[in-house]
């Protein structure tokens, strides 16, 4: 009996520190889109003065938001093995900038639409499909973010609005390049589109 | 004014006037085709538009020399590309279902030439042209115009829900477009979709009923003025003609004025969407080639899972 009690509390013990249930992935991306909303809101950070301002918090949360690493590996592929480490840490880089650059105006841009949390789909033990809508005064955008589990914490790895997947979709280009040139010519590419044509 | 429209097939030779008549109309509605079409799918429909079946987001085509990645090196990448992405493992985990959406490109040099043209097109005439309309008109009579339009193509939904032997799909459509066109004054609004009666729209068309038959996308094209379009739905979007009531429209350039008239309104809802892809893109020509590959298939498993089925490996 006692052995039944300590097998029992045992495995209690397990099941409340196993991370990711009740929702847990939903709350985490919630609360950093509320965040970039905030930023994005923020009423005392108006004007273009107060845009490297924004762009810097938001630099902060998308850090906190994205796994980059991951991004990183599931949008290079096969690649990813292919090129070495000194050339993947450059790509993580990379590959945030870009995103970082072509998101933060957009999000910027974010101010009377609502969204909405719709559901919660769990991929696997360590995975998780967030749906959620936005929605803005002309049209609904679907909008569902994957996240891992990685040491306790949600992060995204991929965006997929309207049915298009943002991994795949850079995926499909990265392929495409790197079918014609070398790891270094994609790499200068990347260099070029980030400082801006 | 309007005809009444008919199904595609349903010919009736009874005069031999008729039957001359009809073969002028059709060579005409072919001519114009092309046209008519261009301006809708250039124009950026909404995206459950038939006519135009592409997410907003990859609405318009095009590329342009300003991507610093156009050089030709970067252009001629297509066969052996295409056989790549097919077994891209995606590196995750457990290799997930993303790998699917893959569209063979061997046209590839004729579409990315078709790409830059809908580009200039684009930007030298439908965006300013839609800019214009946008001053002057306030959003809430666009959308307004949007969801008439919208409303006009229930006959492409409810055929394509029957054909794809969703009759719940096509009851629901049928009830969407009584209420919207009595209520909703003619389908101006849409009150179908307000949370009191809360029936979601059934995007369906044909191309994708071809889909959930089995039928794969095939190549990709890009047509110019219509843009991004597979195979497949090349055919749906010419069947998708027959049932929207706009094509009924005679004399001919009064067809045309009204779908001009839809592109414009369209884009006018939706400017900057184009912009920004091509902006957050390396390949602006790979990138929509594959949003819009990926945009159908997830439209077609979406019909052919009805009710849609849990997540394979899903754990709920």
């Amino acid at each position: 009996m006692e052995r039944h009690f300590i097998g029992l509390s045992i495995l209690m013990f397990f099941l409340s520190t196993l991370p990711g249930y009740a929702g847990a992935p939903l709350d985490t991306v919630q609360t950093n889109v509320n965040k970039v909303l905030d930023v994005a809101r923020d009423p005392k950070l108006k004007g273009e003065s107060a845009k490297r301002i924004k762009k810097e918090k938001l630099e902060a949360i998308y850090e906190q938001m994205f796994d980059g690493v991951e991004l990183s590996m599931r949008t290079l592929g096969k690649n990813w093995i292919k090129i070495n480490p000194a050339q993947q840490q450059e790509f993580i880089q990379l590959y945030r900038q870009i995103l970082e650059k072509a998101y933060i105006d957009k999000i910027l841009s974010y101010t009377n639409e609502k969204i909405v949390f719709s559901k919660e789909n769990m991929l696997s033990n360590n995975q998780a499909e967030i749906q959620t809508n936005v929605i803005t005064s002309s049209k609904e955008i679907p909008i569902f973010y994957k996240v891992i589990l990685k040491d306790g914490i949600w992060k995204v790895y991929d965006v997929v609005v309207e049915n298009v997947s943002l991994v795949q979709n850079y995926r499909s280009q990265f392929n495409s390049i790197l079918a014609k040139n070398t790891p270094d010519q994609l790499l200068e590419i990347l260099r070029k589109k980030v400082k801006g044509q | 004014m309007l005809r009444s429209p008919r199904t595609t097939g349903s010919c009736s030779p009874y005069s031999s006037e008729r039957t001359k008549e009809r073969g002028i109309h059709i060579l005409k509605r072919l001519s114009f085709l092309v046209f008519l079409l261009t301006f809708l799918a250039a124009g950026c429909a909404h995206r459950s538009s038939p006519v135009s079946p592409l997410p907003q987001l990859v609405k318009v085509v095009s590329n342009s020399e300003q991507i610093p990645l156009k050089s030709p090196e970067v252009s001629v990448t297509s066969g052996n590309e295409s056989a790549d992405r097919k077994e891209n493992p995606g590196n995750g985990e457990e290799g997930e279902e993303e790998e699917i959406a893959t569209i063979t490109d061997p046209l590839e040099s004729f579409n990315r030439a078709m790409f830059r043209f809908n580009d200039k097109l684009y930007f030298w005439v439908l965006k300013p042209v839609a800019q214009g309309y946008k001053k002057v008109v306030p959003e809430a009579p666009r959308v307004g115009v949007k969801n008439f339009f919208s409303n006009l193509k229930f006959p492409i939904r409810f055929v394509s829900c029957l054909l794809q032997a969703d009759f719940s799909g096509a009851a629901t459509e049928f009830g969407r477009f009584a209420v919207n066109t009595i209520w909703g004054v003619g389908g101006l609004s849409d009150p179908a979709s307000s949370k009191q009666l809360n029936i979601p729209k059934n995007e369906a068309d044909l191309g994708q009923t071809l889909g959930v038959y089995g039928l794969g996308q095939g190549f990709y094209i890009v047509w110019p003025i219509l843009g991004p379009y597979s195979a497949r739905d090349s055919i749906g979007i010419a069947g998708d003609y027959y049932l929207y009531p706009v094509s009924y429209i005679t004399p001919w350039y009064d067809r045309l004025a009204v779908s001009a008239y839809e592109g414009v309104n369209d884009t006018s809802l939706r400017i900057g969407d184009y912009e920004f892809i091509k902006e957050a893109a390396i390949d602006p020509y790979v990138a929509l080639r594959d949003a819009y590959s990926q945009y159908r298939q997830k439209k077609v498993e979406e019909r052919r899972g009805q009710p849609v089925p849990p997540k394979p490996g899903g754990v709920r």
